[in-house]
């Protein structure tokens, strides 16, 4: 049940991933449930120690280590993605949870969204 | 054979007129659900989808005008449209209170859409049987 905001985009030279985590802060702070699917290239999302000085940009970490306060309540990235954009257990921050087989992961939500 | 369920639907554009389709492909399915009996319960505009609602549109005169296609079918349907807030005032898509708020030259929002929050898209994804988005593809 509820829903899963999917996040397939990068953190950085395109919004949509931003906007997507939005979205799904809004829906927990209307007590709306929602879990975020990070997949493709949007599970550079979680890696750590994202150094963002040269590109002039805010590091999107701090964003989304805000993800459990707000009531989101899982986060999941795609297995396969990980493995392609090399990111393991020592690179990638905690509490996520690795999804062998991301069309299971959608079936089990009544909704699915994307921010674009 | 069973007849098909009625559906109320929230349209959720994200894409721009101009540079997607996703305002003219959801304008399509709004007219076509209310052909067949269904409802639209609002439509939000996110992202890039905020240019929409921009009064200073002007393609040329052998174009379509998306923003005053979707107006007008907004008012003849009462179908309220909402742009994101967050959205809008970084992409320079404001009304009055807002151009009064943050002091700027010009208002530009084009009746009968409204600026608001995030909040709507919650309403409607819980008020709606159906929550459809139209993103720019590719």
């Amino acid at each position: 049940m509820g829903t899963l905001m999917v996040i397939d985009q990068p953190p950085y030279g395109i919004w949509a991933g931003r906007e997507a985590l939005d979205m799904a802060f809004s829906l927990a702070a209307f007590d709306q449930p929602v879990s975020i699917l990070f997949t493709g290239a949007g599970v550079n999302w979680l890696r750590t120690y994202q150094d963002t000085r040269e590109i002039n940009q805010k590091s999107v970490e701090k964003n989304l280590s805000a993800a459990p306060i707000f009531g989101v309540e899982a986060m999941y990235a795609c297995a396969r993605a990980c493995t392609q954009y090399g990111l393991g257990p020592e690179n990638m921050v905690d509490g996520v949870v690795l999804a062998e087989n991301s069309s299971e992961l959608i079936r089990q939500h009544s909704h699915t969204a994307f921010a674009g | 054979m069973a007849a098909n369920p009625i559906h109320s639907y929230t349209l959720v554009i994200t894409g721009a007129p101009y540079s997607t389709q996703a305002p003219q492909t959801a304008l399509s399915f709004a007219r076509a659900a209310i052909a067949a009996g269904h409802t639209v319960d609002r439509v939000f505009l996110y992202g890039d989808g905020v240019h929409l609602a921009s009064s200073l549109c002007a393609p040329p005169s052998d174009e379509t005008h998306w923003p005053t296609e979707w107006s007008i079918f907004l008012t003849d349907n009462g179908i309220p449209g909402v742009a994101c807030i967050a959205s809008a005032l970084r992409r320079g898509l404001v009304n009055e209170s807002e151009r009064k708020r943050y002091e700027l030259s010009a208002s530009n929002l084009l009746k009968p859409f409204i600026i608001a929050g995030l909040g709507e898209w919650v309403e409607g994804n819980m008020a709606s049987s159906r929550t459809l988005y139209f993103h720019a593809g590719g």
